[in-house]
């Protein structure tokens, strides 16, 4: 079950905000300006982003005593803002249960780059011996766990996992399988990705699939995927454990699906998406057949988009006509490991709402992209999301949410 | 560089995450509970900002705010 949700991306911080904005048809990609001081050099980047306000997170963590914590990536400090939010949401918050019955599984494509960042710039660009002494422990990939446990005197297992553009949906996935097993009654799960920095933009620039206007998921003429940042936390909780305590259940998180391509590093393939897709059907118990809202990896770019349409029109065939495909990247970015997350707390939000958010951006559709795409906001009476992720590297995983009863 | 002594309490705080009021001189690391991490980070930030070399040895838990800071301020003289 599904009992606390929380987000913060550029549409917003929080949940209610993000929804009141994807659900009016509002875009969260402008240009983003990062400078970053290095000695008396300047370092930046100039592009098309979906990016945050770092000071407006901060901001929200104010109250807290993290001095423990020590120094904190935007990576750490959004998954914070994030949980929060799904933990408060949840009533959780100083809950017993958090001990010893609760766990941490996060998904993270890429680490602290802020801080990566300004210590290597310390290094190669000032000739510097020493870099600030907190670099390591800030920046490691799994900060963001450690911090959220630290926070909340979480003793169970807690861990960040890592697999490109499908991280935290593996990561959500996963938690799933540990509250199944009876080995948790309460996991947080979800993901956080700060990856606008100047060597991390460079990096991406290179590999030839940022856009240079916007992302146009499924449109003729889309230029390829706008990066964002943030994190999306949600609390999954046994059935039994949440009834005990008399929850509110958001929605169930009814099955998951992962498979791996084999095959190249940046171009998906069918199959290996197809299998991911048919097993979270199998795993939920749901059947293709029954009219879903379809979150789509949608990316924009010129490979990921003909090829997912391919496989959906595979698995489903001609009852494809009665589902409804979104594809939220449109409106917040691609936040790499935080982005399934983010899609899956939307996609529940769109069923309880009774709303799928517009596709934006689509200048024509594309012969090659043939799916029942929503292009205005549209009243849906779906009870079933089925959310997917197929990552670089040919790491796929999809998520199905059942509507709350 | 000379370094204010201000200025040095404010690279202090915000290395340790302390209100600059609680950085009294004759408090002891010890008793502001600054982790050994969190010192290191402030010399650190003393040296890159001051332009000074602080040896860490010469101090421990039960050296005071007040005993750094005037180091510092002595190493940044002329």
């Amino acid at each position: 079950m599904v009992t606390g949700m929380g987000c913060v991306s550029g549409l917003g911080l929080g949940l209610e905000t993000t929804w009141r904005r994807i659900s009016r048809g509002e875009g969260a990609i402008r240009v983003a300006e990062r400078q970053m001081a290095v000695g008396e050099q300047e370092f930046g980047f100039s592009g098309p982003a979906a990016w945050l306000h770092r000071s407006e997170c901060e901001s929200r963590l104010v109250t807290r005593d993290l001095r423990r914590l020590g120094q904190l990536d935007p990576a750490s400090t959004y998954a914070l803002v994030a949980m929060l939010e799904a933990v408060g949401e949840a009533g959780l918050m100083d809950h017993p249960v958090l001990a010893r019955r609760t766990g941490v599984v996060l998904g993270c494509g890429s680490g602290g780059n802020a801080t990566i960042d300004l210590a290597y710039a310390r290094l190669y660009a000032q000739g510097r011996a020493k870099v600030h002494p907190q670099t390591i422990p800030s920046s490691m990939t799994s900060a963001p766990a450690s911090h959220i446990a630290m926070l909340l005197g979480i003793h169970g297992p807690a861990f960040v996992l890592s697999s490109a553009c499908a991280s935290s949906a593996h990561a959500i996935g996963e938690a799933m399988h540990m509250v199944r097993s009876g080995r948790l009654d309460v996991a947080i799960a979800g993901g956080s990705e700060a990856c606008l920095s100047h060597g991390s933009w460079v990096a991406w620039q290179s590999l030839g699939v940022l856009a240079s206007d916007t992302c146009r998921p499924f449109s003729k003429n889309r230029k390829g995927m706008v990066l964002g940042e943030g994190a999306a936390i949600l609390v999954l909780e046994s059935e039994a454990h949440a009834k005990a305590r008399g929850a509110t259940i958001l929605g169930e998180l009814a099955g998951y699906g992962a498979s791996s391509d084999a095959g190249a590093m940046t171009a998906p393939n069918q199959a290996g998406i197809e299998i991911a897709i048919r097993a979270a059907h199998s795993d939920a118990g749901i059947a293709p057949g029954e009219p879903a809202l379809i979150s789509a990896h949608g990316t924009g770019t010129a490979v990921n988009d003909p090829v997912e349409a391919a496989a959906t029109n595979a698995v489903y065939g001609p009852v494809l006509a009665g589902h409804t495909v979104i594809a939220t990247k449109s409106a917040h970015g691609h936040l790499i490991g935080a982005t399934a997350a983010l899609e899956f707390v939307i996609g529940m939000k769109a069923l309880a709402e009774g709303l799928a958010p517009p596709v934006l951006n689509l200048i024509e559709p594309d012969p090659a992209c043939d799916l029942p795409l929503a292009l205005e906001a549209r009243p849906i009476a779906h009870e079933v999301l089925v959310s997917n992720s197929f990552a670089f590297g040919g790491l796929n995983a999809v998520l199905i949410g059942r509507k709350a009863a | 560089m000379a370094a204010s002594r201000d200025a040095i309490f404010q690279i202090i705080a915000r290395e340790t995450s302390l209100d600059r009021d609680s950085l009294r001189p004759d408090a002891t690391l010890e008793e502001l509970d600054i982790s050994s991490l969190d010192f290191v980070s402030a010399l650190f930030t003393i040296e890159e900002e001051c332009g000074v070399v602080i040896d860490p040895d010469r101090f421990g838990p039960t050296s005071t705010i007040g005993e750094l800071v005037e180091h510092v301020s002595s190493q940044t003289q002329g």
